[in-house]
């Protein structure tokens, strides 16, 4: 079988990648339908020192959906992100005041482990970042073997092949997983780190702006790609492009901010469906139709 | 809108090609001035190289600005000037360093024979080899990396990593200060700590290393933190995201990805120390025969070797002193070694990023 | 705030108006349709049928204008309802001028000298009238956004449906001669697509509480008719 080369190829692969996984997963021991978690924040508020950044926001994000986060630049969508996953405090002054429960649980209660909560909710980033050291095979299982516990290699290859196959990645590197990360095209490389980021198994998967730097076709076989995993994980994508917040989503929530300086903050959320077609908001209104940036 | 008319700028040429001078023609203007000022200057009976040289240069820059700017215009006449200047600039700076390798290797080859490197000059009057003193050196110099390098990559990672605020400014102002540490004040250093302890008189390998070490130390401290800055955050921030420790994401993300540089800043290190003369003639002394271990006696090593071999030449002097040149062609021959197999290191090693 | 998308939001208005304009061609066509029901103007019915062209022509040109516009600029919320409801409302002007070449139509069938009931010809006369005020004011509903405006256009509507009935009742009297009852029942015809007319005009009366709602609820729905 002629390997299929480039994004083209990616989406012919994805095609049929997909009904050969179902295919392979309903075969083997864990079942597909896992548990997602729910997040919710009350009364989150988000700050950089002294600069309030994000204020007051009430949201839940539902299991087993996609929500996109739109808004202009500089509203709070990506400093919201972070908070979720305790990426935020990780800036020289950062600091969070409210609420963020993981299934009923505070993530940011004294006590928590930091570590432990992005073990449970994944990013990944807008450029790829494959880690450069370490062939396609070390960076899949690099959530396994940078975390604790020993995993023995057998199946250290096993969750790299399914890993890989969730992203929709196996058939193209299956016969080079020992080449470096960055030998692989944008497109690939993202699904790489996808791949990498659903290897731990986490129950929500971050996203942050995925496809800003691919071209159209990858752009597209990731939004498929998501389009398949909100069946095993809770996903929330930021993204600057509405159309693709339009396809891509299940719910979406619009953040805003009133002028520059002021904080950003959660205008609107509902069903994608509803906020392109009839959103309440006059401000999502606008902004949807691009009557404002 | 009638009557539209196209207004062209005269100030702006139209035209896209410009005259070019030949593309011979800057080697052509260097051996035409050349010849010309040689000429002149024997006419006049003030030949020398280094007049030659000087007046050459400058006749040369003249003439190509000239022939240029009346050909090409004088945008392109200045282009050409500059470029000139900087290479005769270039080239002066570079006149010491050839020299000198010059010299080196030309008085130092003879004297470089396997009697040398194998021979010790013990139980042989005005003759031997410096064998000791090249063990001496890879010794000494060896335990002084031993020293810095942990303790050196260890503060990069604090600084770069760790570090904030007041602490780390103070640490990083003082790592400054300590490069800038002459060599003797560190081994006077290093002698009156052990002198403490030992007594006057007291010599020691490991003296000398630790008188290395503290000029060794803030040079692999600076580069390796300069290396760990350019290792870009995203790839902590993919591991911080995988819910990866920061120490694991140091030790297992960070630092192979900056292996390469952090050889090169050893490398850098060890060059600053290998030929140090001064601080090892306090500490480690002045002796004939072999000696490995550090913790015992004296040890010889090459820098000191070739000052102890011109100052105090043997009855043979000649011998002597093409012994010295012989150790520090040595030297040059180690520090050359050292950084290509750094550049190798880095090339094999060297990891893509972004 | 800076004027953004401004070709696009020009081109939306300018096809919003453009569609609405076909109600005016629609509504001169109505009126010329009266004027020759009045005088049997046979002539004149003529030159209304040759002049529908340029009210499909108008619904072609839109119609393709607007399509263009959902496949470059992807309107979403607001514009996208009212470019789908621009469209139906190009539909029910397209019908709308069918339904006047259809009154047209059936003149030349009366013959020359046709035994016309005045009384018949009134109703008719009115009911023309007051379609056409209905289409001007579902013209201005729609083009001020008005759902109260659009909502009314159902009660009079309703009115001209009664006009209608009585146009029945009407034919069924003038029943014993032969070439009357022809006539009678042509007429009736005739004024069967006047109504027509008034239920497509409470159609884009619907289309106006879309675009300013989102929901889409048919003010008189036939299958359940109101007690």
């Amino acid at each position: 079988m002629v390997e299929p080369t480039g994004a083209r190829g990616a989406r012919a692969d994805a095609a049929a990648a997909g009904s050969t996984e179902a295919k392979a997963d309903l075969g083997q021991g864990p079942p597909d339908r896992r548990r997602a978690a729910t997040m919710q924040t009350r009364g989150l508020n988000l700050f950089y020192g002294d600069f309030h950044a994000v204020q007051d926001v009430d949201i839940t994000i539902e299991p087993h959906k996609v929500t996109a986060l739109i808004g202009s630049s500089g509203c709070g969508k990506t400093t919201f992100l972070r908070s979720l996953n305790r990426m935020h405090e990780l800036t020289a002054g950062a600091r969070v005041e409210g609420e963020v429960t993981l299934d009923g649980q505070d993530v940011y209660a004294g006590g928590i482990d930091p570590v432990k909560v992005r073990r449970m909710v994944g990013m990944v980033f807008q450029s790829p970042n494959p880690f450069p050291t370490m062939s396609i095979h070390e960076n899949v299982a690099a959530g396994l073997s940078l975390g604790s516990g020993r995993v023995g290699k057998a199946e250290k290859d096993e969750v790299v092949e399914r890993s890989l196959r969730g992203a929709h990645l196996w058939n193209e590197v299956k016969d080079r997983l020992d080449r470096p990360g960055s030998s692989l095209s944008g497109g690939q490389q993202q699904r790489l780190c996808i791949a990498r980021a659903i290897a731990v198994e986490p129950e929500v998967l971050l996203m942050d702006e995925p496809c800003s730097a691919l071209d159209p076709v990858a752009t597209l076989a990731i939004e498929d790609l998501i389009g398949e995993l909100k069946s095993r994980y809770t996903i929330v994508i930021v993204t600057h492009n509405m159309q693709q917040a339009a396809r891509a989503s299940d719910i979406t929530a619009f953040f805003n901010l009133e002028e520059t300086g002021r904080p950003g903050r959660l205008v609107e959320v509902g069903a994608t469906e509803t906020i392109f077609t009839s959103p309440t908001v006059q401000a999502t209104e606008d902004y949807v139709s691009g009557r404002f940036g | 809108m009638e009557g539209q008319v196209e207004i062209r700028s005269p100030l702006v040429s139209r035209q896209l090609r410009g005259g070019t001078l030949p593309a011979r023609a800057p080697h052509g203007v260097i051996a035409g001035s050349l010849a010309l000022t040689a000429a002149a200057l024997a006419a006049t009976g003030a030949f020398g190289i280094g007049l030659l040289m000087a007046l050459g240069t400058i006749v040369s820059c003249i003439a190509i600005y000239a022939w240029s700017r009346a050909v090409e215009g004088p945008r392109r006449a200045l282009d050409r000037l500059m470029t000139f200047a900087i290479a005769a600039a270039f080239a002066l700076a570079l006149i010491p360093l050839l020299s000198l390798l010059f010299q080196v290797t030309k008085r130092g080859l003879p004297g470089l024979d396997w009697e040398f490197l194998t021979g010790t000059p013990r139980g042989v009057i005005g003759g031997g080899g410096a064998a000791h003193a090249i063990l001496g050196t890879v010794v000494i110099t060896g335990v002084a990396a031993a020293i810095s390098v942990p303790i050196g990559i260890m503060a990069a990672i604090y600084l770069n990593e760790y570090g904030e605020g007041r602490l780390r400014r103070a640490l990083t102002f003082f790592v400054d200060v300590m490069t800038g540490i002459p060599s003797i004040v560190a081994g006077l250093f290093a002698y009156a700590l052990f002198a403490i302890f030992f007594g006057p008189g007291i010599r020691l390998g490991i003296m000398g290393s630790l008188a290395l070490s503290l000029l060794m130390t803030p040079i692999v401290i600076r580069s390796a933190e300069e290396v760990l800055k350019i290792v870009p955050n995203h790839l902590r921030e993919a591991a911080y995201a995988l819910g990866t420790p920061k120490w694991k994401t140091i030790v297992k993300v960070v630092l192979p990805t900056a292996f390469a540089g952090l050889v090169t800043a050893v490398m850098l290190g060890i060059a600053r120390i290998v030929g140090e003369t001064a601080p090892l003639l306090v500490t480690t002394g002045v002796v004939d025969s072999i000696n490995t271990n550090p913790f015992q006696g004296r040890m010889q090593n090459l820098a000191v070797y070739a000052y102890s071999e011109y100052r105090t030449p043997g009855v043979m002097k000649q011998a002597s002193y093409d012994r010295a040149w012989a150790a520090a062609l040595t030297l040059i021959a180690i520090v050359m070694i050292l950084n290509l197999v750094a550049r190798l290191v880095y090339r094999r090693c060297k990891t893509e990023i972004g | 705030m800076p004027e953004i998308r401004v070709e696009y939001q020009e081109e939306l208005e300018a096809l919003e108006a453009s569609a609405l304009g076909g109600l005016d061609l629609v509504s001169a066509a109505l009126s010329r349709t009266l004027e020759a029901v009045e005088h049997q103007d046979v002539e004149l019915a003529q030159q209304v049928i040759a002049d529908d062209d340029r009210i499909d022509g108008r619904y072609l040109e839109v119609h393709q204008a607007l399509i263009a516009l959902l496949a470059t600029q992807a309107p979403v919320a607001t514009d996208l309802r009212l470019i789908s409801a621009l469209l139906h409302v190009l539909k029910n002007v397209e019908r709308m001028g069918d339904q006047c070449v259809n009154v047209c139509k059936l003149i030349p069938l009366t013959g020359n000298e046709p035994p016309a009931d005045e009384e018949m010809v009134n109703l008719i006369l009115t009911m023309g009238r007051q379609t056409r005020a209905l289409i001007a004011q579902s013209k201005r509903s729609f083009e001020g956004r008005n759902v109260e405006m659009a909502q009314d256009l159902v009660r009079q509507d309703d009115a001209v449906d009664n006009l209608n009935r009585e146009c029945f009742g009407l034919a069924l009297e003038l029943g014993d001669d032969p070439d009357k009852r022809e006539w009678a029942m042509t007429m009736l015809l005739a004024a069967r697509a006047i109504e027509r007319i008034g239920d497509n005009a409470v159609d884009i009366g619907e289309q106006v509480a879309f675009v300013v709602s989102g929901l889409f609820r048919e003010f008189e729905d036939a299958s359940h008719p109101e007690p």
